[in-house]
């Protein structure tokens, strides 16, 4: 037992299966949903999801759905494809959380240190949209090719902004170590150094998740589900996680570029992962709320719009945000 | 431009936001409160069967083909020809009351019940014989608490309790 406990307790394990990986994305993934209809329910003046335990005001409703998603049987229709039907979700899954493997806990705790830690989590971050293209495609289905199809439109308008503004932050603590770069911010944080960074990647994380105002690959009212409407049981109850999670993953790479990370914490706490992981947590975490109230206030764009604002709005403002960490590493001479 | 619409998006989330902490529902909580409904409220139909001509003027007006005329058979025995009497078909009502504005001697009248189930689809069909029993009564799990929809100003539907 002892002995188990330290296996686990080891950051190369620690940070895959526990936090920030797959336990805590996966108990994240309960509550978030939940809390994404109470909220929008709360706007709209209605109660949201109430009945499943109602003394918490519903809270274990996720619980319930999940029990459903398991039992129901996942119909796959003849004329898919069957392979890639069947692999594409554990892939977009595997894919959406792969990324939490490089993400730091403490300055002392993580799975493994890197110079480009920063661009390992953005890279594996681009591989979930190529499923749910193929999900698209293996699906048969015309709804899911044009939900297939969104997606790709809608990648090619976030990465490359959302990128940008990511790495001018790494011009501006000139590393992309991400241990490096939260133990920078020790005094200011990066959202008041460069809020312009800030508010693109902040667009652009909730673009990249299909999130409310770009929930376009899925568009309920327009493609029935998008990529997804031949997926039944838990095939759907992957693939519908996969986004939750995606935007996880990456809130907690935003909570880590401009808000400090698990600064401030006193330095005598800074070896022992628990406080330093549940300040990373608790940021990340009003990111993720943040997100889930955009649904209940914004109708869907239309794909152009959210094309022209990726293109003609965003990508102008991570340039401008790359100007504006060189001019401030002028100034203040050095990174 | 861009600054307009900027201050609109904040507006927006402004609004939101606002909405999100003010704490007010529009709900009505159903089994537990039941709302009570106004005089004139178009619910199920009761049948009077002594005052009834059987004129027929009902099942004529009715535009849903809901109200139909059946022949009654006790009656037809007694009197040696095929008496008709109104039944109707809750399958097909539309809750116009067209049938009750119709009826020259008032023998159909609306009463405040909608909130009846039937287990099948035969059930909802009232014949005369039926139809002159009345209506179901509504099951409760437990005593519902009598509410009144009032318009606010502020808040826009609250729910008052009645006695």
């Amino acid at each position: 037992m002892q002995d188990l406990l330290s296996v686990i307790m080891e950051p190369y394990v620690f940070v895959p299966l526990i936090f920030p990986g797959i336990t805590v994305a996966f108990l994240l993934l309960l509550v978030i949903i939940w809390l994404e209809r109470k909220i929008a329910a709360k706007v709209q003046l209605r109660y949201g999801p109430l009945y499943v335990l109602k003394p918490l005001g519903g809270a274990i409703q996720m619980v319930a759905d999940l029990l459903r998603y398991l039992f129901q049987e996942p119909i796959i229709p003849k004329t898919v494809d069957k392979l890639a039907f069947i692999m594409t979700p554990a892939l977009l899954f595997g894919a959406a959380y792969l990324p939490t493997i490089a993400i730091p806990v403490s300055p002392t705790f993580y799975a493994f240190r890197n110079d480009l830690s920063l661009l390992i989590v953005l890279a594996l971050s681009t591989l979930a949209p190529i499923f749910t293209v193929v999900m698209g495609w293996a699906s048969n289905n015309k709804f899911s090719l044009i939900g297939g199809v969104r997606e790709g439109y809608i990648v090619v308008s976030y990465e490359i902004p959302m990128f940008l503004s990511a790495l001018s932050m790494a011009v501006l603590y000139g590393s992309l170590d991400l241990v490096e770069i939260a133990e920078a911010q020790k005094g200011i944080w990066g959202i008041f150094l460069n809020p312009v960074a800030a508010i693109t990647m902040l667009v652009l994380m909730y673009m990249s998740t299909s999130k409310f105002p770009f929930e376009i690959p899925e568009a309920e009212s327009e493609i029935v589900a998008g990529a997804y409407t031949e997926y039944s049981g838990i095939l759907y109850g992957l693939v519908m996680g996969a986004s939750y999670v995606k935007l996880y993953v990456l809130s907690l790479v935003f909570a880590i570029l401009f808000l400090g990370g698990w600064n401030p914490i006193p330095g005598f706490m800074a070896n022992d992962p628990l406080l330093p992981g549940v300040l990373l947590f608790i940021k990340a975490f009003i990111i993720i709320v943040i997100g889930a109230f955009l649904r209940a206030v914004y109708p869907r764009f239309r794909i152009d719009q959210a094309m022209d604002l990726g293109w003609k709005t965003m990508l102008p403002l991570s340039i401008i945000s790359i100007f504006i960490s060189l001019v401030e590493i002028m100034i203040m001479g050095g990174a | 431009m861009a600054v307009e619409r900027t201050i609109r998006h904040i507006k927006a989330l402004a609004t939101g936001a606002k909405y999100m902490l003010g704490g007010h529902r529009l709900t009505l909580m159903y089994p537990d409160d039941i709302q009570e409904f106004p005089d004139g409220y178009r619910g199920m139909i009761e049948y009077d069967w002594d005052t009834c001509i059987k004129c027929g003027l009902c099942a004529m007006v009715c535009p849903a083909d809901a109200m139909k005329m059946y022949v009654s058979k006790e009656e037809s025995e007694e009197g040696k020809r095929p008496v008709r009497r109104p039944g109707i078909n809750y399958t097909r009502c539309i809750f116009c009351g067209f049938c009750v504005d119709i009826c020259p001697t008032n023998s159909l009248k609306f009463t405040k019940v909608h909130d009846v189930a039937f287990y099948t689809f035969e059930e909802q069909i009232y014949p005369p014989e039926k139809f002159r029993e009345g209506i179901p009564k509504p099951q409760y799990d437990k005593e519902p608490r009598k509410v009144r929809a009032v318009l606010d100003e502020k808040r826009g539907i609250r729910y008052e309790p009645v006695e």
